[in-house]
C-alpha cells in the first residue's frame, strides 16, 4: 500500500462512520455533524490524489477551499432552519417530523 | 525517523477516533467536541499533504466557526434536560451494516485502482492555490462570495421570530 491509498482508506474510513451517523442519528443536528464528515472526507479525497498523483496541487486546494464555502453556506442554512423547526414544532427529532408523511 | 509518516498517522488516529465520537456518543456536545476533533485530524491530514493553508482554512471555519454555531444551536433547539431515548438495536445494526457494505464497495473500487506518480514540479504552495482562485477559477470564487452573502441572509430570515407588525406610532420616537 503505498501513501496515496492510504489517504484513501482514512478517507473511506471517515465517509463510512459519517454515512452510519447520518442513518442512524434522529437529532438533526447529529445527522448534520455526520453530513459535514462525509464532505470533509470528500475534500480529503480530491486534496490527496492532486497531490500525490499530478502535479497539480493547487487545484485539489482550490476545490477544496470552494468545498468548505459550500459546506459553511449549507451549515448555516441547516442550523437556521433547525431553530425555526424547533420554534413551531418543539422538537428536532426526525421521528416526529412526520407531518408530510402519507 | 520519518516525520511525514508521523504526522500522517497522528492526524488519521485523531480523525477516526473524532468521527467515531461525533456520531457514536449519546450527548450531542460530546458529538460537536469530536467533530471538532476530527476535523483537526483532517487538518493535519492536510498539513502532511504540504497544503498549509487549506489547514488553516479548514481550523478556522470548521472548528472555529461551524463547531460553535451547532453549540448555539444546540442551546436554542434541543431540550437537553429530557433523558436520550434507548436506540433500537436492528437500527444500529441495519445503518453499521449499511457502512460497512459502503466502505467495502468504495475500497474494492479504490484499493485496486491504479494512480500514476506526479510528473513535473508539485505547485502545492499556497501561492499557486492563490494564482489559480484568481485566474482559472475567478468564477467560482465569485460565486461561492454570492452564496455565503445569500446564505447569511437566508438564515437570518428563517431563523429570525416572526413578530406580529407592531404599531409604536408616537412612543418609540417622541422618548
Amino acid at each position: 500500500m503505498n501513501a496515496l491509498h492510504a489517504y484513501l482508506l482514512v478517507s473511506v474510513a471517515l465517509f463510512c462512520i459519517g454515512l452510519y451517523g447520518l442513518v442512524q442519528r434522529r437529532s438533526l443536528i447529529a445527522m448534520l455533524i455526520a453530513l459535514e464528515l462525509m464532505l470533509a472526507a470528500a475534500s480529503l479525497n480530491v486534496v490527496a490524489i492532486t497531490s500525490l498523483s499530478s502535479h497539480h496541487a493547487s487545484v485539489g486546494q482550490v476545490v477544496a477551499l470552494i468545498l468548505i464555502g459550500v459546506a459553511a453556506a449549507e451549515a448555516a442554512i441547516a442550523l437556521s432552519l433547525f431553530v425555526a423547526i424547533q420554534r413551531k414544532v418543539h422538537s428536532i427529532d426526525v421521528e416526529d417530523l412526520s407531518e408530510l408523511k402519507g | 525517523m520519518n516525520y511525514g509518516g508521523l504526522v500522517f498517522g497522528l492526524s488519521a488516529a485523531l480523525a477516526i477516533l473524532g468521527a467515531l465520537f461525533a456520531v457514536g456518543l449519546r450527548n450531542i456536545f460530546h458529538n460537536i467536541l469530536g467533530f471538532a476533533l476530527a476535523l483537526v485530524g483532517v487538518a493535519g491530514l492536510f498539513l502532511s499533504l504540504g497544503s498549509d493553508f487549506l489547514a488553516a482554512v479548514l481550523i478556522l471555519v470548521y472548528v472555529g466557526a461551524l463547531a460553535i454555531a451547532m453549540v448555539y444551536a444546540v442551546m436554542l433547539s434541543q431540550p437537553l434536560d429530557l433523558a436520550p431515548q434507548a436506540r433500537s438495536v436492528p437500527k444500529v445494526l441495519g445503518a453499521a451494516g449499511l457502512a460497512v457494505l459502503v466502505g467495502v464497495a468504495l475500497w474494492l473500487v479504490v484499493g485496486r485502482a491504479y494512480f500514476p506518480p506526479p510528473d513535473g514540479i508539485l505547485q502545492a504552495t499556497a501561492q499557486w492555490a492563490g494564482w489559480r482562485l484568481l485566474s482559472d477559477y475567478v468564477l467560482a470564487f465569485e460565486l461561492i462570495s454570492v452564496l455565503l452573502v445569500v446564505a447569511m441572509i437566508g438564515a437570518v430570515m428563517v431563523a429570525r421570530r416572526a413578530r406580529p407588525p407592531a404599531r409604536r406610532a408616537g412612543t418609540g420616537e417622541a422618548a
